[in-house]
């Protein structure tokens, strides 16, 4: 095995966690706010919660694009086996982020704003839920043989996966609270409040029924996690996630106004380095490794040049993008639509 | 209708009517975005405020149209896995890789700056706001770039091989820069720019004619007359370029789209012909109505030249659906040669006295003609559009791979269901945006806006920022 090779595959399987955290973090805010819309009854409310969106969610969103397109090609047989595969959710998760997306853009324009609120809120909870059964079905593998799909079109539904999807959607709900009461204040900020406690312990819940079930379901993971010297590496994520959450409380008690989202934010760090150091070294259980999947060394290469060493240039104009939006929301802000 | 139960025709379809969709709202936000540039800098320029109001009115227009491309253009990348997934396989090494380098280099500095254009006209400062305008334009014309020199790969792949049905790169230079790439990238982009003057244009000439606002748009009909100029006949020669590299790599693409069944012999040039109806079971045009040895001179620039006709070819290797790409291409061509003339005839109304409002607006039938343009770059990009790609096939990348073996093996009902609801939700997005494009249109622009000084100071370092302030 030629070590460079190694190397660079190891570095895009890292380099595509983070832009899968950065997409996750940034639209799972976007999507929070939309679903907790869903049960906002002032037209008021909503209409603040959409306008501290408006000026990043084009950016939150395109983190997606990037991570497909890296993902397409830093590990092509990868994209095509999950995408074949998920025909389905994936479908309905573009059909459900393109009404989430043109309400927030029609919204303004349209004369019937609950409708429009109503797609916002309605295409939020389907993107959420879509990406967390997606999850679930690449956590429970997807059946293949020489990389090509062999199981059926329906095999992404399993009970496994709406319990990830259940813990997506909380995670997602945490997300947004937090970012709202960063953003507004008042009564939509006590709310927010609220959401943040109710959804924090609904995706724990989740969190740690998946955290049991999985190495009950799959033997992979439970060789990986229950073997010494491996517990004791890995059990500070766990911990950390634990440790997160007793902080996340304790910060909503304290109606601090940052450190929610971050508490949040860091619970799914945690979650997600738990499931990376699951299925390393396979990108995919059961199907493909890294190193069978990986593009040649000099597209690894070209992309580490071209897309690696843009994400911080990208990080910095996205930060000055939510430095130029800082600050509350109110209806009345100048400077919004 | 047996098509309705084969996958790989379902899911074309799928991918033709996603892409011919998408294709409608980059085409104006890549020349709308150049256009905002120009104004927002000769507001800056010359202080005139009437610029600072035609940045604010057209980047309504620009919004409606970007959010329309963002959400129309993930699906196209989606689809390349779920429905592509053999050719994601045997090109992402290559393929993907240029897709993902669009988003990151060149997506996502439009969609990072966007925000700003949009949003911040009153929380940053003109020359910033100037700079974030110019970052939108400067990614939507890099994305242009990548997606096309993508496309350019599939009609002519180059910069490595293929081993074990995956593509190797041996040379990204070449692969980025294949035979395809110049034409490709600069033919598209010529026409998002002249698409985008005759759009910009037509409706200054719609607003002029209802007598609304002249000097107002005077000042955009000029500043589009002026683009037109230029760009109109530098895409006649574009085409013409782009013709030849088919004549040259593609043969018989250029014998199908010219309906040319039968070589001609040497010593006999090749006819073109202007109208006829091809007939892939007979082999030959049914009628037509053709110009003696035009052919050869367009394709070899000798009336003599010999040009391969479709019968030298399999009948398997031939392009399928020959009526349309026989049509396509001459509408297309019939519009580049309107949108010229119209050109011309704006230049030479330019030339005989200067084009104050007063001698805009006394020129009816001028005005007309490019309202009646308004549509029409579109028209041409959709014709030329299906030129290129049913033109294409059989092979998804051209002389390797088939497009029958590049497709996910999905059962039809699937992809139909899809395609069915595609159908549906864009149907629905047109109308939405038929409604509120014409409402803005309508609505016209605000006369009364002035430029506002940027709230506080966004460029403080060292600040706290006032999210700690506010802690309770």
């Amino acid at each position: 095995m030629d070590p460079v090779h190694l190397f660079l595959s190891n570095v895009w399987f890292g380099i595509l966690g983070l832009l899968l955290v950065l997409y996750v973090v940034l639209d799972g805010f976007t999507l929070g706010v939309g679903i907790i819309s869903l049960f906002q009854r002032k037209e008021a409310h909503r209409e603040v919660m959409s306008k501290s969106l408006s000026g990043v969610w084009d950016a939150n969103e395109s983190w997606l694009v990037v991570f497909a397109g890296a993902l397409f090609g830093a590990f092509p047989p990868v994209y095509g086996l999950v995408l074949h595969s998920l025909y389905i959710p994936v479908m309905l998760m573009v059909v459900a982020l393109i009404f989430r997306s043109i309400a927030f853009e029609f919204r303004s324009h349209g004369r019937h704003k609950q409708r429009w609120n109503l797609a916002f809120g309605l295409g939020s909870l389907g993107t959420a839920v879509t990406q967390g059964m997606a999850l679930g079905a690449v956590l429970s593998g997807i059946p293949a043989q020489g990389g090509v799909f062999t199981g059926s079109i329906w095999g992404w539904f399993s009970p496994f996966a709406a319990v990830t999807a259940l813990g997506v959607l909380f995670g997602y709900i945490l997300l947004g609270a937090g970012y709202l009461i960063v953003k507004t204040e008042g009564e939509l900020q006590d709310q927010a409040y609220r959401v943040a406690r109710w959804s924090g312990w609904l995706m724990m819940a989740a969190g740690a029924a998946v955290s049991a079930w999985t190495p009950l379901r799959f033997a992979y993971v439970e060789e990986r996690w229950f073997s010494w010297p491996n517990i004791a590496y890995l059990a500070p994520l766990p911990l950390s996630a634990g440790g997160a959450f007793f902080m996340l409380l304790r910060a909503l008690r304290r109606r601090y106004l940052l450190s929610p989202l971050m508490w949040s934010v860091a619970i799914f760090l945690a979650s997600f380095g738990g499931l990376a150091a699951s299925i390393y070294p396979y990108m995919l259980p059961g199907a493909l490794t890294i190193m069978e999947s990986s593009a040649a060394g000099i597209t690894l290469v070209f992309m580490l040049a071209g897309i690696g060493f843009l994400i911080p240039v990208m990080l910095v104009y996205n930060a000055y993008q939510y430095l130029v939006f800082r600050g509350k929301v109110s209806v009345r802000s100048k400077g919004y639509r | 209708m047996e098509w309705l139960a084969d996958p790989v025709m379902l899911a074309r379809l799928q991918f033709a009517f996603t892409t011919m969709f998408h294709i409608i709202w980059p085409v104006f936000t890549i020349g709308l975005s150049l256009f905002l540039v120009v104004v927002e800098a000769l507001w800056l320029k010359t202080g005139e405020v009437d610029y600072y109001r035609h940045a604010r009115f057209w980047s309504k227009l620009f919004l409606l149209n970007f959010g329309l491309g963002i959400v129309t253009g993930l699906p196209l990348e989606f689809q390349f896995g779920t429905n592509w997934a053999p050719f994601s396989n045997m090109a992402g090494g290559f393929f993907g890789n240029v897709l993902g380098f669009e988003g990151a280099a060149a997506f996502m500095l439009e969609a990072g700056f966007v925000g700003i254009m949009i949003f911040g006209w009153e929380r940053v400062a003109p020359a910033m706001h100037l700079f974030a305008t110019s970052m939108v334009a400067l990614g939507a014309s890099a994305s242009a770039f990548w997606i096309m020199a993508a496309s350019a790969w599939m009609q002519s792949p180059a910069g490595g091989y293929f081993e074990n049905g995956v593509f190797q790169v041996q040379s990204y230079l070449e692969a980025i820069f294949n035979p395809n790439t110049p034409w490709a990238v600069s033919h598209m982009w010529v026409a998002c720019l002249e698409t985008s003057c005759f759009v910009v244009g037509g409706i200054s000439a719609w607003y002029i004619l209802k007598g609304q606002s002249v000097s107002f748009y005077a000042r955009s009909f000029r500043l589009a007359a002026a683009g037109a100029v230029v760009v109109a006949p530098l895409q006649v020669w574009l085409g013409d370029g782009s013709g030849l590299f088919i004549v040259h790599h593609q043969p018989a693409k250029a014998a199908a789209i010219e309906g040319h069944w039968q070589t001609n012999a040497p010593g006999e040039g090749a006819a073109w012909a202007i109208l006829a109806w091809p007939d892939a079971a007979a082999q030959a045009n049914r009628w037509s109505v053709q110009v003696p040895n035009l052919l050869s001179l367009l394709a070899t620039r000798t009336p003599h030249g010999q040009v391969p006709g479709l019968r030298e070819f399999a009948p398997e290797d031939r392009p399928p659906a020959l009526p349309l790409l026989f049509y396509s291409f001459r509408l297309m061509v019939l519009i580049g040669l309107y949108l010229l003339t119209l050109a011309l005839w704006t230049a030479w109304a330019w030339g005989r006295r200067r084009l104050t409002a007063e001698a805009i607006a006394a020129q009816r039938w001028l005005l007309r003609a490019w309202v009646f343009a308004i549509p029409l770059g579109y028209v041409a990009v959709e014709a030329g559009w299906i030129v290129r790609e049913v033109g294409r096939q059989p092979w998804v990348i051209y002389g390797v791979m088939r497009t029958s073996d590049g497709a996910s093996p999905l059962p039809a009902g699937a992809v139909g269901a899809s395609l069915g609801g595609f159908l549906l939700i864009y149907t629905a997005l047109a109308i939405a945006f038929a409604v509120f494009a014409r409402r803005l249109l309508r609505h016209g622009p605000d006369l009364t806006l002035r430029p506002s000084p940027p709230q506080g100071e966004p460029f403080r370092t060292g600040a706290t920022p006032p999210e700690e302030e506010e802690r309770p």
